[in-house]
């Protein structure tokens, strides 16, 4: 009886006493505050684009352009399940290579957003020009922040990495990493959607 | 820090999710070219419904919902419902 309760503190302590690891919980949780963040954001862009419409703005967007953007945003989702799955199966070197590489796409992806922002402040759409130039650039511009944030982090863990704090049984900073940047990367799937093709 | 129960999907199975987000991408840029000749009544839903489909992938395979503990599915898509709600109201005049 004394040995259950002792092992039932110990897994208590270790957060899993209902199967969840306190980490992983936290970020999911942070990710669904996240949700409302984006949403009332995005639920300002819609009210905006669709009951104060600018047409000539939003035919400014270049979807192609944005489009690759999606793209690799896309890619550096897929090199982040390969790096964890590398790490699972003890290989330090390739997390270290997929984490490089998703800095990597990250800063291409942030480059695209810079050169969108540029040219469409070349062509008069501004925060200030419009209701929808305001909503577009916020929303846009938080999602970049994020992306930001998440090379960041990819920083980090690329760093803890290779200086080995990662193994084939310790690898929960890496999944807690990627959780954050495939959250960023389904935001941007919906933005595009409801932003671009809509 | 310690690792958490293994939930990889495998190298193979992130590769073809990878593949299928790729071609709805694909999809969906061919499709918002002008002159593609498919109704904006058509296009509209067609496109909310890949961008579903393309989130859904992405939580299930990559975030790994689909085989980790169903509470985070849960915590997880509370605040996705209320989204839905709060962009449904947006949308009325």
């Amino acid at each position: 009886m004394s040995i259950e309760v002792s092992m039932h503190e110990d897994e208590f302590k270790a957060g899993r006493a209902l199967g969840l690891d306190h980490r992983k919980l936290g970020v999911w949780l942070f990710l669904s505050s996240e949700i409302m963040f984006f949403g009332g954001l995005l639920a300002a862009f819609l009210h905006y684009k669709i009951n104060n419409p600018s047409p000539a703005e939003h035919a400014l967007l270049d979807v192609t352009l944005v489009g690759i953007n999606t793209f690799i945003l896309l890619v550096s989702s897929f090199t982040v399940v390969l790096g964890l799955d590398a790490i699972q199966h003890g290989n330090r070197r390739r997390l270290v290579l997929f984490l490089g590489l998703t800095m990597l796409l990250g800063a291409g992806f942030l480059a695209g957003q810079g050169n969108e922002f540029v040219t469409l402040y070349r062509h008069g759409m501004t925060l200030k020009s419009s209701v929808y130039g305001s909503s577009f650039f916020t929303l846009t511009g938080f999602h970049g922040l994020h992306v930001l944030i998440g090379i960041l982090w990819a920083g980090l863990t690329l760093r803890k990495a290779a200086i080995g704090r990662y193994d084939d049984g310790r690898y929960t900073g890496v999944e807690l990493f990627g959780l954050y940047w495939h959250f960023v990367d389904i935001v941007w799937i919906v933005l595009f959607t409801l932003i671009y093709l809509t | 820090m310690e690792a958490t129960p293994k939930t990889s999907s495998g190298v193979r199975t992130y590769a073809l999710v990878f593949t299928v987000l790729a071609v709805i991408t694909i999809l969906e840029i061919l499709l918002s070219q002008p002159g593609v000749g498919v109704a904006r009544q058509v296009l509209t839903p067609t496109f909310l419904m890949f961008s579903l489909a393309k989130a859904g992938l992405v939580a299930a395979f990559f975030m790994h919902l689909r085989s980790d503990t169903r509470f985070y599915t849960y915590v997880f898509l509370f605040p996705a419902a209320l989204l839905l709600i709060f962009a449904l109201l947006a949308t009325v005049r």
